[in-house]
């Protein structure tokens, strides 16, 4: 089972994830194929298809339990996978040696290591394990933490720590930057920064960044794809508005009839459904207004598809894809598939 | 010490001193055996294999130096922190301190000797601190870096792990002789405490401390490698420890104490650690309180080492098995955890 099968009524998306695309000049940075795992004769994950180029910003999305942290992790090369083909850099994760791991950085959201180093010194020392790491104080400017640089790291704020934990990441100058809910806990000023700098790595080094986050509008924000990855399976992979538009929410045409009731309709096509309108009525139209499917529309019209007790983890994993921007219309609409 | 019923952390214990990768465990299972980290540790033991590790060989041997010299790096700044900071420094003081009081109220003989009691008191104390380094110190110090994450940190980065073993230890050597060091000294100026006599006391007293920290040390990261969490690594490890030192004869003559205690203590380190730093520290004369009537010098070296192949023969694959367990999952599910524990006992 592929995710072809899966985004079938959604040509722009099916694109995206097409299989079999021929390697011609470029090989992607990562690439996996049919990849599978399983726990205990339980598969989690049914056959993935990934691939993801150099200096593309890469966004894994889904509910807790759908498989992010096991396919990441894979391609991390700190789990085996029970079936399929990887390739991270040119080389299976399984097998990465010290120079594989030197090319690749980490920001996890669980470190608390180091507490009593102070933030310059330990900068400074994970930059020796590397052949030609980034100078540590631009590195600390890079990341806003010049003021900082004499702190102990546990006296650092939530933001300030993450940071720090990107800092780290980048120090050994990684071609693949692994960003696992990078933003958690920052205040909208921090992820405005935190968001530029990824950009800049992406856009002016080349670096290759793969994020997981549950955070819809920094996915929308930062990533040149989206994949959407729900009980094992990829269900949707392409940028932010062809998914958007693709895969089922359908956009919602509003108006203001003659009368004075007020009408909704769901379409494929609005600008059809607009013009036909026009076309009918006898002068302007009353309160018309067409809203185009969300991300988060799609989000929630994927994770709901999966919601008949497949997906254990699915319930709070869609409390927290909900956290934001929901302006309440059409609640139920929008999720009838 | 809180008394956690936490079954989950049972299980967690059960799974981690289980030797093979429980199937159906997710955490346990299909979890990457890195060429990275166990040539690491190869390294770290001198047994360099090489086994088919991607990468050319003849840049094998400068990457270990490389590793060498980042983890003695490391340790010097572990070991400035460990200087600076005031309550890491106050449980090996207080230690010393203990020592010393008591050293400074015992006022009678050693049983048919003239030699003051204090003088072995002193000298089991000084055994029991590397002993305690080495057991109880050490394990705590990696279970502690394991649950906050550098374990993981360390392990996504090129020669960390092997590093990270290297300034273990350095900081557990240099923490052992001061250690021993400040106590020597200090009772040697405050309560008349004893000092080897002459060059064969103090190679005695060298050999026994190195040997010593050999035995306890690779066994302290073993089980470091394998304890559940900080909180309970403290309390899993106190009571073997205390009982040891009760029935060890570390602070008085093991001749008082039921044969069949001394047969069970004399199969561990800790009798034989004190019994050699005694023969350093001690006249001859004081052999007459020993068990054997004599030091028995070929038995301790004999015990120390097996301990120390024991210890090594243990630490390799634990730590390594430690190393490449560790996941982001691992650490958030570990931290969930403590948090939802830490919850429930407040």
């Amino acid at each position: 089972m592929t995710t072809t099968g899966h985004t079938s009524t959604t040509p722009m998306a099916l694109r995206a994830t097409t299989t079999n695309t021929p390697l011609t000049t470029t090989q992607p940075i990562i690439r996996a194929r049919d990849l599978t795992m399983s726990y205990g004769g339980v598969d989690v994950l049914h056959g993935i298809d990934l691939d993801i180029h150099r200096g593309e910003i890469f966004a894994l999305l889904g509910p807790n339990g759908a498989g992010k942290t096991t396919t990441v992790e894979i391609l991390e090369g700190f789990r085996q996978r029970s079936a399929g083909e990887v390739r991270v850099l040119g080389a299976d994760p399984e097998r990465g040696d010290d120079a594989w791991r030197g090319r690749i950085g980490l920001v996890l959201q669980s470190w608390r290591d180091h507490r009593r180093w102070r933030v310059a010194e330990l900068l400074a020392h994970f930059a020796t394990y590397y052949p030609d790491p980034r100078d540590p104080a631009e590195l600390l400017s890079l990341v806003g933490l010049t003021d900082q640089a004499d702190r102990q790291v546990d006296r650092l704020s939530g933001g300030q720590r993450r940071r720090l934990d990107v800092a780290l990441g980048i120090v050994g100058r990684p071609e693949l930057l692994f960003l696992d809910e990078p933003t958690t806990g920052f205040d909208p000023e921090a992820r405005h920064d935190f968001h530029v700098l990824v950009e800049r790595l992406a856009r002016d080094e080349g670096v290759t960044v793969l994020l997981t986050t549950h955070d819809l509008v920094e996915a929308e924000r930062l990533a040149d794809r989206i994949a959407m990855l729900v009980s094992g399976r990829i269900r949707a992979c392409g940028t932010p508005s062809e998914l958007a538009r693709g895969a089922a929410a359908q956009a919602e045409v509003r108006w203001t009839t003659d009368d004075g009731t007020a009408r909704r309709e769901r379409t494929e096509d609005p600008s059809r459904l607009v013009w036909e309108l026009h076309r009918d009525a006898p002068g302007p139209i009353a309160d018309l207004e067409v809203r185009r499917p969300t991300l988060e529309d799609t989000y929630l019209h994927m994770v709901h598809r999966e919601d008949d007790g497949t997906d254990g983890g699915g319930d709070s994993g869609v409390g927290e894809g909900l956290g934001r921007g929901r302006d309440g219309h059409g609640d139920g609409e929008t999720r009838a598939a | 010490m809180t008394n956690s019923t936490d079954p989950a952390n049972g299980a967690d214990v059960r799974d981690a001193l289980d030797g093979t990768e429980a199937p159906d465990s997710i955490d346990g299972a299909n979890v990457i055996d890195a060429p990275n980290v166990i040539d690491g540790v190869n390294k770290m033991n001198g047994v360099n294999v090489n086994d088919g590790a991607p990468g050319p060989a003849k840049k094998a041997n400068r990457p270990t130096r490389r590793y060498w010299r980042t983890g003695f790096l490391r340790g010097a700044i572990e070991l400035r922190h460990l200087l600076r900071n005031p309550r890491e420094m106050f449980g090996q003081l207080l230690n010393v301190a203990v020592a010393l009081m008591v050293a400074g109220f015992i006022s009678d003989d050693v049983p048919g000797t003239h030699i003051p009691m204090a003088h072995l008191t002193l000298a089991g104390f000084a055994a029991y601190l590397l002993f305690q380094i080495g057991l109880v110190n050490l394990p705590q110090i990696l279970v502690t870096e394991r649950e906050e994450g550098a374990l993981l940190r360390l392990r996504a980065t090129p020669g960390g792990i092997p590093a990270y073993l290297a300034a273990k230890c350095l900081l557990v050597v240099v923490m052992a002789v001061g250690t021993l060091a400040l106590l020597l000294i200090a009772a040697a100026l405050l309560v008349d405490g004893p000092l080897p006599h002459g060059p064969g006391g103090w190679l005695t007293l060298v050999w026994v401390t190195a040997l010593g920290l050999l035995a306890v040390v690779p066994l302290g990261a073993a089980i470091g490698a394998v304890l559940p969490n900080p909180r309970e690594a403290l309390a899993l490890i106190m009571v073997p420890v205390m009982g040891l030192l009760t029935t060890s004869g570390a602070m008085f003559p093991i001749t008082s104490l039921p044969v069949l205690v001394q047969k069970v203590a004399s199969v561990f380190p800790l009798k034989w650690m004190a019994q050699g730093l005694r023969s350093a520290l001690l006249p001859d004369a004081a052999r007459a309180a020993e068990p054997a009537g004599s030091w028995e010098l070929p038995t301790v070296a004999l015990v120390l080492t097996a301990w120390a192949v024991l210890g090594f023969l243990l630490a390799v694959p634990l730590l390594r098995r430690a190393a490449r367990r560790e996941s982001g999952s691992r650490l958030t599910a570990r931290h969930r955890k403590a948090a939802l524990s830490g919850a429930i006992a407040a």
